[in-house]
């Protein structure tokens, strides 16, 4: 047994690195496709509507400070309701951690090691996730906070250093040339924040519950800062026709790019190394919390043993996409459906938590099971 | 025949218990008659040729005998503290009849000097005592017997302790008596919250173990916690101190120390003072600090007894050298094989012009000559002192040149190899660059296999096994990882003594006061100009 722990810092920083992750690559390229110039105003949009849904959810966990969402979803719509979504929630995080592991495999399979096949590059990845999940909540958050500084290190230095050969006449016009097609980005830059569920795990374990909203309101704002400030660079430095034949435009970026005085004479292989800890703590955040969920499921005290049986499935499933287009166009219907599970679901558990008047004991010194 | 042997071993009885002929006596005392206790002792330690037992009359009148090991124990305090008052009658009592009853009283308050003396009368006790340098005097018609502290054991004197040199600071360190390391530690801690736990660890060798704490200061958990997994220790023998961190540490698999050791007096103050418990044994000059965190490994005394700004740029620069004993060589692999892009133009093509004629790739190049560093070192490590320089001479210049000759090696993999060998000399704890050192075969190798690809894996791995550390149930990367701002002074930088006014919340101190901010505030604004050129008398009068 272990007191609850976690603070409103790591909160923060378990948010934002679980959502900084792989999808920053390719992240100009969706919000170019939905707005042109407009790219800068879409993702905002897309914030802003992640905003939303993180805030219902958040308020949602606060409701019930000493219960995961599975535990909660079945006091407020009885157990065999609540179990078809939380089945539903687990099937969805782990295609999540699988498609995550896919993604980053072929950006390295492309970009760095071109002779090594994309499976050695996705089970490397997977085993290292699978490795560190076998910890507890505690030392969940230590490692999110001790990666968060190198998150944030990287992006910043490439958006500087990129200043260089920006052009403001890029960006304009700002509301971007078919305004119709702004929902559907918003929709697919919205996705992105899915991994922001994790804080329905991380509630139940912090010091102060009550404090969850500043935590997850810091969180979401520093990744989507983070976000709007690539998009906008990218689309400054290379304009929004020349994104579209671009794959990674971040990873495009960071070639562009060089320190000052020679000392790395190109950036993307660096970058991409520090990246590999970005899509960790993504991939560890999603896989994670699919392990935490299903041991919740089966009311098991451990999670741990699930580690390593859940290997070979996510395996299996990251494996199934033909290619990159193929890949890129699950990407994209999965995340508009996990939009429906993350968001909608919570959503519609807090209406109805509301209107039957349940909520949880707001004891806050409460001790927790830190294997939970 | 082997076979025979094993069937004799099995036939025999297995030994229980530590000493079996201490078990056998446990509630044996001793009687009246001195000659039944010299043949109880003459039969269990009369083989041992050190024994002395020596017969001889209590003021002329009463038959006595004295026992000890000769070799442990001082001869003139035995002849003239303990055999010469016992044979003279003090002056005041000359010509007076003592009676069997009153003799001991006597003896106790009128006749002897030894001022370390007690009575006893179990027979297992006695043996114990006489086996750690105690002697024993038995007076025919006492139901007891007299015990003296008279242990004397040769030891070598206080030097310098040899691992952790320092240019600013005390030239202390432990030796191997345990009451000599107390005393080093009490002279420079004479406060009555200094509290000095012993307890005897080692069936067999029964080493006396000190658990040291500040009454008041200290946790009081931790000391529990340190009790608790102590006395859990079953071992024949406690040789050193190190056999008792292998056995409280929390995680054995670890290649990262959470018990940090040292040879430093000052050092255990300091740690004390802090909130730790130390643990002394004796034999051992190394005292353990328990609960330890990484950021420790780093730190040395100097930093403390030196000024704040330098000793804060040197403990950065130490820091990067622990960083390049751990990654260099795997970054330079990685580099070499897979990304030369990185590096600017012209200084790829000279390090393609040095690798022109080596024949392997350079993951192999690199741990060929990582191994034999590694031999040079064991080696210079083991041989006698007059060869060693002798060989790391050889070994470094003839060696290295001699093999960029051969063209079997790249004259930058030498430069490499060597900057991460002193990196590594260059972390203050051995154990701890003994733990970079290790991992840093497996992060080559990574490097080879995926670039650095491969070497972000192989760190993000050690990362979340350091996360997940813990000693005593304080996280190993604290005060980094729980955040905590009083503990951010003393981790990257030395800050100011007056500006480390706390004590580091992790140790979770009962007192956690440091500094008086106030009144260092008072120092500051209280000082004056005493010298000031414009108040001297001669040079007004000129």
């Amino acid at each position: 047994m272990e007191s609850r722990q976690i603070t409103v810092i790591q909160a923060a920083a378990i948010l934002v690195s679980t959502i900084i992750g792989v999808g920053v690559l390719a992240l100009p390229l969706f919000a170019v496709q939905a707005a042109d110039s407009g790219a800068p105003l879409v993702t905002m949009l897309g914030v802003l509507l992640a905003v939303i849904g993180l805030v219902l959810v958040t308020l949602l966990s606060m409701r019930f400070p000493n219960h995961t969402f599975i535990q909660y979803s079945e006091l407020i719509i009885g157990k065999s309701l609540a179990r078809i979504g939380s089945v539903l929630i687990i099937i969805f995080f782990s295609i999540l951690t699988s498609l995550t592991a896919r993604e980053f495999g072929e950006v390295v399979v492309t970009s760095v090691l071109r002779s090594t096949p994309v499976e050695v590059t996705v089970i490397v990845m997977l085993l290292l996730a699978a490795i560190s999940t076998r910890n507890n909540i505690i030392t969940f958050a230590y490692i999110h906070t001790f990666y968060f500084p190198l998150l944030l290190v990287p992006v910043l230095l490439i958006a500087a250093l990129s200043l260089k050969n920006a052009e403001v006449i890029n960006l304009l016009p700002v509301w971007g040339t078919d305004p119709k097609k702004m929902l559907k980005g918003m929709l697919t830059i919205a996705a992105l924040f899915q991994g922001t569920f994790v804080l329905t795990a991380v509630i139940p374990a912090m010091k102060k519950p009550s404090k969850a909203m500043k935590a997850s309101l810091w969180g979401i704002l520093i990744a989507g800062g983070l976000y709007v400030i690539i998009v906008a660079a990218a689309v400054s430095v290379f304009g929004s026709e020349e994104i579209k034949q671009l794959l990674w435009p971040t990873l495009e970026l960071a070639k562009a790019t060089s320190l000052p005085a020679n000392i790395l004479e190109r950036l993307d292989a660096a970058f991409l190394a520090v990246w590999v800890t970005a899509v960790f703590t993504t991939l560890f955040s999603s896989y994670y919390l699919t392990i935490y969920f299903i041991s919740h499921l089966f009311r098991l005290r451990e999670h741990k043993q699930f580690s390593y049986f859940l290997l070979p499935f996510v395996f299996v499933t990251a494996m199934l996409p033909q290619n990159i287009v193929q890949m890129y166009e699950i990407i994209e219907s999965v995340g508009r459906i996990g939009l429906y599970i993350t968001i909608v679901y919570p959503t519609l558990l807090l209406f109805i938590s509301i209107l039957r008047k349940k909520r949880g004991n707001p004891i806050a010194n409460q001790m927790v099971d830190p294997n939970r | 025949m082997p076979t025979r042997g094993n069937k004799k071993k099995q036939a025999m009885p297995i030994k229980k218990g530590p000493s079996q002929t201490l078990e056998k006596l446990k509630d044996r005392k001793i009687t009246a008659d001195i000659d039944k206790t010299i043949a109880f002792i003459d039969e269990i330690l009369g083989v041992n040729v050190d024994l002395t037992i020596r017969k001889f009359h209590v003021f002329g009148q009463y038959d006595a005998v004295i026992i000890y090991f000769c070799n442990m124990v001082n001869p003139n305090v035995i002849n003239l503290d303990i055999l010469k008052p016992l044979m003279y009658m003090p002056p005041h009592l000359q010509g007076k009849h003592i009676p069997i009853d009153q003799l001991k009283d006597v003896l106790h308050n009128d006749a002897l000097y030894h001022s370390d003396c007690k009575y006893e009368s179990y027979l297992s006790m006695l043996i114990e005592s006489i086996l750690r340098g105690g002697t024993l005097v038995a007076v025919d018609g006492l139901e007891e017997v007299f015990l003296f502290e008279t242990r004397s054991i040769d030891k070598r004197s206080i030097d310098q302790p040899a691992t952790e040199q320092v240019i600013r600071g005390p030239r202390e360190g432990f030796i191997e008596p345990l009451g000599t390391n107390i005393s080093l530690i009490r002279y420079r801690l004479q406060s009555p919250d200094l509290r000095i736990e012993t307890m005897e660890l080692g069936l067999r060798t029964k080493s006396k173990v000190a658990v040291c704490y500040m009454e008041g200061l200290t946790n009081p958990e931790l000391v529990k916690e340190v009790n608790a997994r102590l006395s859990k220790i079953d071992i024949d023998g406690i040789l050193d101190s190190g056999y008792i961190e292998q056995f409280i540490e929390d995680n054995h698999y670890s290649p990262f120390p959470q018990v940090q050791y040292t040879e430093r007096p000052d050092k255990v103050v300091a740690n004390l003072l802090e909130g730790r418990v130390s643990i002394l044994v004796d034999g051992s000059p190394l005292a353990l600090l328990v609960p330890t965190v990484f950021s420790q490994f780093y730190q040395t005394i100097e930093d403390y007894t030196e000024r704040f700004l330098l000793m804060s740029s040197i403990r950065l620069a130490r820091l990067i050298a622990l960083m390049f004993s751990l990654i260099f060589p795997a970054i330079y692999v990685s580099i070499i094989s897979f990304n030369p892009e990185l590096i600017p133009t012209e200084f790829a093509v000279a390090v393609a012009g040095g690798r022109a004629g080596v024949p392997f790739p350079a993951v192999v190049e690199v741990l060929i000559i990582e191994i034999s560093m590694e031999i040079l070192r064991e080696a210079t490590i083991r041989l006698p002192q007059q060869v060693g320089g002798a060989l790391s001479i050889v070994g470094v210049l003839v060696i290295g040149q001699a093999a960029v000759s051969a063209g079997f090696s790249s004259p930058i993999t030498i430069v490499i190899i060597a900057l991460t060998t002193i990196g590594s000399f260059a972390t203050p704890a051995y154990n701890a660059a003994l733990a970079l050192r290790l991992l840093r075969f497996p992060l080559i190798i990574m490097a080879g296999i995926f670039g650095l690809y491969g070497v972000m894996i192989g760190l993000i791995l050690i990362a979340n096994h350091l996360l997940s550390l813990k000693s005593f149930g304080v996280p190993y990367l604290s005060p980094l990882v729980p955040a905590e701002f009083q503990g951010m002074k003393d981790l990257l930088i030395r800050g100011p003594l007056w500006w480390m006014n706390k004590r580091p919340s992790f140790l979770q101190p009962v007192d956690t006061d440091r500094v008086n901010k106030q009144s260092f505030e008072e120092l500051e604004a209280s000082t004056t100009n005493a010298l000031d050129p414009k108040n001297d008398k001669n040079q007004q009068g000129g």
